[in-house]
């Protein structure tokens, strides 16, 4: 079996991806939440002193005497030659005094804020303004861009931390995936090969004794299992199936011969050609069943082989041409090439009984249609007539009959025919649909759902 | 005067190899009844010692024995250059059992309980497989002439177009002239496959060889024998 890539679709999906995503994700909410947190303390730390600040500034320019205070404001603003701090002085009438600062007009008094442009190219900076006694307004800032750059400086960290974060656990996640996924496919493997009729193959052991080496140890066991119990049932089966035939081939012979015996009396003949003949039928029968048990105990499929579905179809159309034209029907085809991985002779089997059907049963001087359709993962041959059909309720009762076999009485020939089809479909993966042909009927092969 | 019919003339010699006494005495009797002289070994050791000894012309050999079983009867036998046809007669129907039992070196298969005449029908097809083997490529029946290297057909000198399918069937019955083949053996040995196909199909498949072959007012070449089969006569 050839090993399909590992594609990153198939990664995401393991258990421990997700769970080291899912850590690496909390993980990261975690750092968000500290370096948030760390942030959001400092920066409101340095606003509370950069207001204290400013109240003391306020205060003690407050406490000069007014008709100093322009001249005391221009003396600080001269003196602020470190860019730290800002003052500004303005009239009752709003027009500036002293200093440089201009009263925005989302400032109000008494409440320290952030200004991002004060004037003059100064900002962001913490603004505070006090009327004076004389209704002056006394501006008073501090430079902000320290906080600012914290700001800044915690996104940066939050950012690329994020991005390392983010690489690690991804990395982590696929390198702790790779692992077990690659277990898993070679489980994969196995089952399927096992699935496929391989009993005597095994699940592969890492040795870990983990979680998928005790499931794989639980399979195998349960394979080993399985393996027995077929080998019983085909041993069962061998014993009974000697065991019955060879003493029904000694009562066939014998009533052979008797018959041949000229002194018999004709009736006496008749009776016993009869019997012959119905012990021929239960023989048929006996044999079916056996196929159908065989077929789906699946021991057939470790002995496929590439075929085509469509030539098989071709060949069929072939054997049955003279049967329909001397029934009257005219038997069409036009099929696709379809390959599968099977068994010709089985799958011819199933084909020749499905046209059989259709010519004994489709209307004469009518048409029998074997044809493909679809696509190439939902295709579909169909065998159709144009006879009398069967009724939708009776048809899903005809298949579920034939699945228990229980029809056996009443349908002509062995009365396994459409149970020998789906078990020889049954066993390529294929399945029987019967559908209306309106008229008629559409026996369909398909691949199983 | 060809192998085959060289082989007519004396009393083919036929091994049963069969550990079920009544089965053994019954494929005897039957097979004795076609004229053949019969030998029965009881296990798989005695027949493999009697079939490298002695030259039967045909073994019939049960599949399942005590101590050596069918398959490995036939594997030795192979092995030993033993080119004795062997009709394989086993109890269990398997697909599966049939190719094993014909890649072991088996040349037919028959499914326990079988009709007697059938057996004996498929013994001879294989004798006179086993005599035809290095025989001319031109096969003659009365006024059917086949040619096997050609792959052409004539009947009194005049050139019939047969489909490839066809000329197997003729080929078939012209190999087994004179002789009765029933549909199942016909189906097995010309088509290739191993179900019942039902005798309506075999039957128009004669019946459209015989609209090329037979001339009309003559008799046809191919005869019906009811219950049995078929026989092209051998002219």
């Amino acid at each position: 079996m050839l090993a399909e890539p590992l594609r990153f679709a198939d990664i995401r999906r393991t258990s421990a991806f997700r769970l080291t995503a899912m850590l690496g994700a909390t993980f990261a909410a975690g750092i968000v939440l500290l370096t948030g947190t760390i942030y959001l303390l400092t920066a409101r730390e340095l606003t509370d002193r950069s207001d204290r600040i400013l109240a003391d500034l306020a205060g003690r320019m407050l406490a000069v005497a007014p008709q100093a205070l322009p001249a005391r404001v221009r003396l600080e603003t001269e003196r602020a030659g470190s860019g730290l701090n800002y003052y500004g002085l303005l009239g009752s009438d709003g027009e500036p005094v002293a200093g440089m600062l201009r009263m925005p007009p989302s400032l109000r008094y008494d409440q320290p804020a952030d200004i991002e442009d004060a004037g003059h190219g100064i900002g962001p900076i913490r603004l505070l303004a006090k009327r004076t006694d004389r209704g002056e307004t006394l501006l008073v800032g501090r430079d902000i861009t320290q906080i600012r750059d914290l700001r800044v400086r915690m996104l940066g960290i939050l950012v690329w931390s994020g991005v390392a974060i983010a690489i690690g656990v991804g990395a982590t996640a696929i390198g702790l995936s790779l692992g077990p996924l690659r277990r898993v496919r070679d489980l994969q493997a196995a089952s399927r090969a096992i699935a496929e009729g391989h009993l005597e193959r095994r699940m592969p052991l890492a040795g870990r004794h983990d979680e998928l080496d005790q499931f794989a140890d639980t399979v195998n066991a349960m394979v080993e299992d399985v393996g027995r119990t077929i080998a019983q049932v085909k041993g069962v089966t061998d014993a009974i199936a000697h065991d019955l035939r060879t003493p029904l081939t000694r009562v066939r012979a014998n009533l052979h011969r008797i018959a041949q015996d000229d002194a018999l009396a004709p009736d006496h003949r008749a009776r016993l050609t009869q019997a012959v003949d119905d012990l021929d039928t239960v023989l048929e029968r006996f044999a079916a069943l056996l196929r159908i048990s065989e077929l789906e105990a699946g021991s057939r499929r470790a002995g496929f082989a590439a075929v085509d579905l469509g030539a098989i179809a071709a060949s069929v159309a072939d054997l049955y041409e003279p049967l329909a034209e001397d029934s009257g029907i005219t038997l069409s085809f036009d099929c696709d090439p379809l390959p599968l991985h099977g068994d010709e002779k089985l799958l011819f089997e199933a084909v020749s009984n499905l046209v059989d059907n259709a010519i004994k049963f489709g209307r004469a001087g009518g048409h029998v249609r074997i044809t493909t359709g679809g696509d190439a993962a939902r295709w579909h041959l169909d065998v159709a007539d144009d006879g009398p059909g069967i009724a939708a309720d009776e048809r899903e009762a005809v298949l579920r009959r034939f699945h228990r076999g229980s029809n056996a009485a009443s349908a002509p020939g062995s009365g396994l025919g459409l149970s020998v089809v789906s078990a020889i479909l049954g066993a390529h993966g294929l399945r029987l649909d019967l559908r209306d042909a309106q008229p008629g009927l559409i026996a369909r092969i398909t691949p199983a759902e | 005067m060809s192998v085959s019919d060289a082989y007519a003339r004396v009393m083919p010699r036929i091994l049963v190899i069969e550990d079920d006494i009544g089965t053994a005495r019954e494929i005897a009797a039957e097979l004795a009844g076609h004229g053949h002289d019969m030998t029965i070994a009881r296990d798989g050791a005695t027949g493999l010692d009697r079939a490298t000894r002695e030259g039967f012309d045909a073994i019939t050999l049960d599949r399942m024995l005590p101590a050596v079983d069918g398959l490995e009867v036939v594997r030795i036998l192979r092995e030993r250059r033993i080119t004795t046809p062997v009709l394989m007669i086993s109890a269990l129907s398997d697909v599966d059992e049939r190719i094993a039992g014909l890649r072991a070196g088996g040349d037919d298969y028959l499914i326990k309980p079988f009709a007697p005449n059938e057996m004996a029908m498929r013994v001879e097809v294989l004798i006179r497989r086993h005599h035809d083997r290095a025989d001319t490529m031109l096969l003659r029946a009365g006024d059917i002439e086949l040619d096997l290297v050609r792959r052409t057909v004539h009947v009194a000198g005049e050139a019939v177009r047969l489909l490839h399918m066809e000329f197997r069937l003729l080929e078939f019955l012209m190999r087994n002239r004179g002789e009765v083949v029933s549909r199942r053996i016909i189906f097995e040995q010309v088509w290739g496959y191993y179900f019942d196909p039902g005798a309506n199909l075999i039957n128009v498949h004669i019946a459209r060889l015989r609209k090329k072959l037979d001339r009309p007012g003559a008799p046809s070449a191919i005869q019906t024998i009811k219950g049995e089969g078929y026989r092209l006569d051998a002219g």
